[in-house]
């Protein structure tokens, strides 16, 4: 079954800024992708039109068949919710605790309280910190923090978990933590796609790597390394 | 019910936030609103006094209370007369005032004072006319013809401080309204103000919420709240302004017309009135509030 699928999307910024050209690609249910290239090769712009936080300018944006370009305002927030994200800078809420800050998730698309009792510590389980959950984020290490924004993004059972540089302010050892977590969760049968600069868990991975270049698709290898010439 | 917890948590966590610009808003809500309410009761209490006057109606003939039917006709047969004396005429119209509608009168006077009200029947008070001259100057040529005929007690004019005040307060009413307006807008202002302010100290949860899906209602419902509690507030304030302004006049009313003489008094505002008038300011108060923070929250909550 196919998650999400562009077809010649091209995205231009004012100014004539060319984020992306004539993309089209397709990626099935439960895969792990990961998209590789440069600052300013397009990856953010990619994961935005994903989260149609921008609107391809030409083209069309697929996400379990249906054309999100095409979304009224007000059906965003439903698309987002089959969406899960995680950012570099993690996007924690410092006056919350660990467990309100994943809970709130769920607060806020309006569930009910005795779903979110059951699944936030679950949850905080499954990313394994369960003890940590009455902290605050400033009192945890950036692979926690991380952690927590990841539990967030996954709490709601997503179709699709998209994760723009994760590890981007991680350490190796943090990153291979990291990285376990989102194979688990990609196991689950959510698909994964992580925009990345590290070369290291793209080669030890061994998944799909698509490659941007200046908006461009330029390569889509199954099983690939982040980079041919490197 | 979890939804309206949340709902009342986050607005009055954000209406403490910014103590300083909720006053300041609240403040000018207040004044604007009292401002408008006021200048309406006030206009209330001078319609109340002149409202036999409007129209045209210059002249009150005023029957004696045991004035007999025919001279009640007589004095209908001269009115019609007048009415149709071709280029002589001196009277346009004139209308009939039973005892039955003096007592209606009498009550819508005297609503807040049901004793009197209760004490007093149709038959205690008089019948009359009500009448409009061809011409204003003509006024004084119709009060020469009535005033000593049989069975009238006496013929009323308008007097020239009636007219006056109509005037005034024509011109004091558009002054209080434009002023109102001007503060109005600059409480819309302070609340969109306000607001702003709340979105960006809360930029960051606002960005979280709308990337794990909350619907633009739930983001802004809590804003949308702050506002309106604002708009609300500051009307309930005024409300209660114009309610010790109610209170003010009429003591002052009475005062001045001590005993009996105020059972004649046709200035008054009445509970009624306050109610009507608070009704409106709380109102505009509501929709000030929540037009503020929609305006507010329009930057923030764009794509």
């Amino acid at each position: 079954m196919r998650m999400i699928r562009f077809e010649n999307v091209c995205k231009t910024y004012k100014g004539d800024v060319q984020a992306l050209r004539e993309v089209s690609l397709d990626i099935a249910k439960g895969e792990f992708v990961f998209l590789v290239g440069p600052s300013g090769s397009g990856k953010s712009t990619f994961l935005k039109l994903l989260l149609r936080d921008e609107v391809a300018t030409a083209g069309s944006v697929l996400v379990a068949g249906r054309d999100i370009g095409r979304l009224g305002a007000w059906k965003v927030p439903a698309l987002r919710r089959n969406i899960g994200c995680v950012f570099q800078d993690y996007k924690l809420l410092t006056n919350k605790t660990v467990y309100e800050n994943v809970a709130f998730a769920l607060e806020v698309i309006g569930r009910p309280k005795h779903i979110i009792r059951t699944q936030v510590p679950q949850i905080l389980d499954l990313v394994g910190l369960t003890k940590k959950s009455d902290n605050f984020p400033t009192e945890l290490s950036g692979g926690e923090q991380q952690r927590v924004s990841i539990a967030r993004a996954f709490v709601n059972r997503p179709l699709i978990l998209l994760a723009d540089e994760p590890t981007g302010n991680l350490d190796p050892a943090t990153t291979v933590g990291i990285m376990r977590l989102l194979d688990r969760i990609n196991r689950t049968g959510t698909t994964v796609v992580m925009a990345t600069h590290d070369q290291r868990i793209v080669d030890a991975m061994r998944r799909r790597v698509m490659e941007l270049d200046h908006g461009s698709l330029v390569r889509d290898q199954v099983r690939g390394v982040y980079g041919v010439g490197s | 019910m979890s939804r309206l917890a949340y709902f009342t948590r986050e607005t009055l966590i954000s209406l403490r936030r910014n103590l300083l610009m909720t006053f300041a808003g609240v403040m000018t809500v207040s004044v604007s609103l009292f401002l408008f309410g006021g200048i309406l009761l006030v206009s209330r209490v001078v319609d109340h006094g002149t409202s036999k006057w409007k129209h045209g109606v210059e002249l009150e003939i005023f029957m004696q209370v045991k004035a007999s039917r025919r001279q009640i006709d007589l004095v209908k047969a001269s009115l019609e007369a007048d009415t149709h004396g071709g280029a002589d005429a001196t009277v346009k119209s004139y209308r009939f005032f039973t005892k039955e509608d003096a007592l209606k009168e009498f009550k819508k006077l005297f609503q807040d004072e049901p004793v009197l009200v209760e004490a007093t029947t149709a038959d205690a008070l008089p019948t009359s006319y009500r009448v409009v001259p061809r011409r204003p100057e003509l006024t004084t040529t119709i009060q020469k013809e009535f005033e000593h005929v049989p069975g009238v007690k006496a013929v009323n004019t308008a007097a020239k401080q009636v007219k006056t005040l109509l005037t005034a307060t024509r011109w004091i009413r558009l002054a209080f309204f434009l002023m109102a307006g001007v503060l109005l807008a600059s409480s819309l202002f302070l609340i969109v103000n306000t607001i702003r302010l709340a979105t960006f100290a809360r930029r960051r949860e606002i960005e979280v919420m709308k990337l794990v899906g909350a619907s633009n209602w739930f983001v802004r419902v809590p804003f949308m709240a702050e506002g309106l509690v604002q708009g609300a507030i500051g009307a309930g304030f005024a409300f209660g302004l114009v309610y010790l302004l109610k209170w003010i006049i009429t003591n002052l009313l009475k005062s001045r017309h001590n005993g009996s003489a105020s059972l004649f008094q046709p200035f008054y505002a009445s509970s009624h009135d306050v109610f009507v008038i608070g009704s409106w300011v709380l109102l505009i108060g509501a929709v000030i509030g929540v037009a503020g923070s929609m305006i507010g929250l329009r930057k923030f909550l764009e794509a």
